[in-house]
């Protein structure tokens, strides 16, 4: 006679129960609730102080239908996107260029070593009223503030990336013979995209920041120049539509680039475990 | 290391080089300290050269040191930021580390708050600077506040998820030797959450003196982020430099501060992440 399986054992001792409905299962429900009861709740106080204030969800919906028909919005989120592209674009370039040279000497990495440890522990903001003085008033000041932000991330976690590429790896570039340039590209770079993805990941939320730094202090174009100047005609439906947009902006550029590391640095992982 | 007579004879005969070849890599400190001398020197040279009004040099950044630390308007300027950054961090440890706790161990807590949690998180706190000052003024509160929530969050996510990683096991073994909920509390899960939270104080810190500054020039009426604007907006580049320089010494000894305060108080992370 064949051994009952597992299942049928399962099944004769009338082990199967039905699991007991329990909250815990269904965790998007408790945050549905949660959301929907502060949002009526929001709704319903936020109607009855000053509208100079504060404001309430129904109003902020509205006004965003506004800003968005008005073309407003679409106008100052490309004029900000702009900005920020460039900046970390540069500093993309340049911090992964720089800390790929200073990983891989440690004569030039101890020159650089002070200025950049000066520089990086000094607030960025602090800087952003010479940066203004220096360059006024325009783009350019949001773009080198953006870059101010997020390259020294970038270029100390490229210098850490190739500075922990295993000898072993380049050695054995080296005894078959690879010239500089393929171990540069072959070996250390591909070694060190883990680290470089990490330090996009810090820039990315902090060339954010550095936007709305600059366009904030500017006050002419851009999504914090909205905020400020919103806020000071007491458009306070107007503000929080532009902090729900800089919010969501956050969330997609982070999403973006944990995505992007999942697909680019793959072997992270792996490396690890082999390590 | 003894040579015996046949060695020593056989080295002298292929007289090899006694003392080892000068190499640079081995001298980092002194490559380190001609950097700092040349960059400074540099500086002091170009910037002499420079209208005075866009760039000051080491040496008139010297004399303006000791002229502004002694007046009294610094004084004062240097305690009320301190004062609001203490408060404001204080206030964001306590919570952050409760609501934390809360939400890493209680999963109704979890999916009631971590919809406002995420959505704040990625919302750039000084998207919020604005609209706090329109609430709360230009004075202490709204400071108080946004050193608060820029410290808030690193904390609490951090707080968060080392409860979270609290292995299961210890929980356990606690509860069957007879643990209630807050001995397990105190004794089981905040000490090995402890490591986590010290790392997100480190955050923390850093994140709460960038707000600080940030409403402080923008407030632009008291504290140290006023003076920068104060002294930018009057062209006197020498005496600018001065918040500069200290308010990143104070970023460094802070953070090196928690750094210490973290190896003190838990010491045992890297013996728990070896096992």
């Amino acid at each position: 006679m064949a051994l009952p399986s597992n299942e049928e054992m399962i099944e004769m001792l009338g082990l199967r129960r039905e699991r007991r409905w329990s909250i815990y299962d269904h965790p998007n429900l408790i945050r549905l609730a949660s959301v929907t009861v502060f949002m009526l709740l929001w709704e319903y106080f936020g109607r009855k102080t000053d509208p100079i204030l504060f404001t309430y969800p129904s109003a902020v919906a509205e006004a965003f239908v506004k800003l968005v028909a008005s073309g407003e919005l679409i106008q100052q989120l490309a004029v900000s996107l702009s900005a920020l592209a460039v900046g970390f674009l540069v500093s993309l370039v340049l911090g992964v260029a720089l800390g790929l040279a200073l990983g891989m000497s440690r004569v030039t990495e101890a020159f650089f070593d002070p200025l950049i440890n000066a520089l990086y522990a000094t607030p960025q903001v602090a800087l952003t009223p010479l940066l203004m003085m220096w360059l006024g008033l325009g783009f350019s000041v949001k773009v080198s503030v953006v870059f101010l932000f997020a390259f020294f991330p970038i270029l100390i976690n490229t210098a850490s990336g190739a500075r922990n590429v295993s000898a072993a790896m380049v050695e054995v570039a080296r005894a078959y013979l690879a010239p500089p340039r393929q171990i540069l590209f072959k070996v250390i770079c591909p070694a060190a995209l883990p680290f470089i993805m990490a330090g996009v990941r810090i820039a990315v939320g902090r060339a954010l920041v550095g936007m709305i730094v600059a366009e904030l202090f500017t006050a002419i174009t851009g999504l914090g120049a909205m905020l400020s100047l919103y806020g000071n005609i007491f458009e306070t439906a107007k503000m929080f539509v532009v902090i729900v947009v800089l919010a969501f902006l956050g969330i997609v550029l982070i999403r973006a680039t944990q995505w992007l590391e999942r697909r680019l640095a793959t072997w992270k992982e792996t490396e690890r475990a082999v390590g | 290391m003894a040579l015996n007579l046949l060695e020593q004879q056989a080295l002298v005969e292929l007289d090899l080089p006694q003392t080892r070849p000068f190499r640079l890599g081995e001298h980092l400190s002194a490559v380190r300290l001609s950097s700092v001398v040349f960059l400074l020197g540099l500086w002091e040279i170009f910037g002499r050269h420079v209208n005075p009004l866009f760039l000051s040099y080491p040496s008139a950044i010297g004399r303006a040191f000791l002229q502004v630390v002694v007046t009294q308007e610094f004084q004062r300027s240097a305690l009320s930021s301190l004062q609001v950054f203490a408060i404001g961090l204080i206030a964001a440890l306590a919570l952050g580390i409760a609501v934390g706790l809360l939400m890493g161990r209680y999963r109704l807590a979890e999916y009631l708050l971590d919809p406002y949690v995420y959505a704040l998180d990625a919302t750039p706190r000084v998207a919020l600077i604005p609209i706090l000052l329109l609430w709360f003024g230009l004075g202490a509160t709204s400071k108080i506040v946004i050193v608060f929530l820029s410290g808030l969050f690193p904390v609490l996510m951090n707080t968060f998820s080392g409860v979270r990683t609290v292995s299961a096991q210890l929980v356990e073994v606690g509860r069957a030797y007879g643990a209630g909920e807050r001995k397990l509390f105190t004794k089981v899960i905040l000490p090995a959450a402890l490591p986590f939270i010290m790392a997100g104080i480190r955050l923390a810190v850093g994140r709460a003196l960038i707000g600080i500054i940030t409403a402080e020039m923008f407030t632009a009426v008291t504290g140290m982020g006023a003076l920068l604007v104060r002294y930018s907006s009057a062209l006197a580049t020498d005496k600018f430099f001065v918040p500069v320089i200290l308010l990143a010494l104070l970023g460094v000894a802070l953070s090196s501060i928690v750094e210490k305060l973290q190896k003190k108080l838990a010491p045992w992370k890297e013996t728990e992440r070896a096992l």
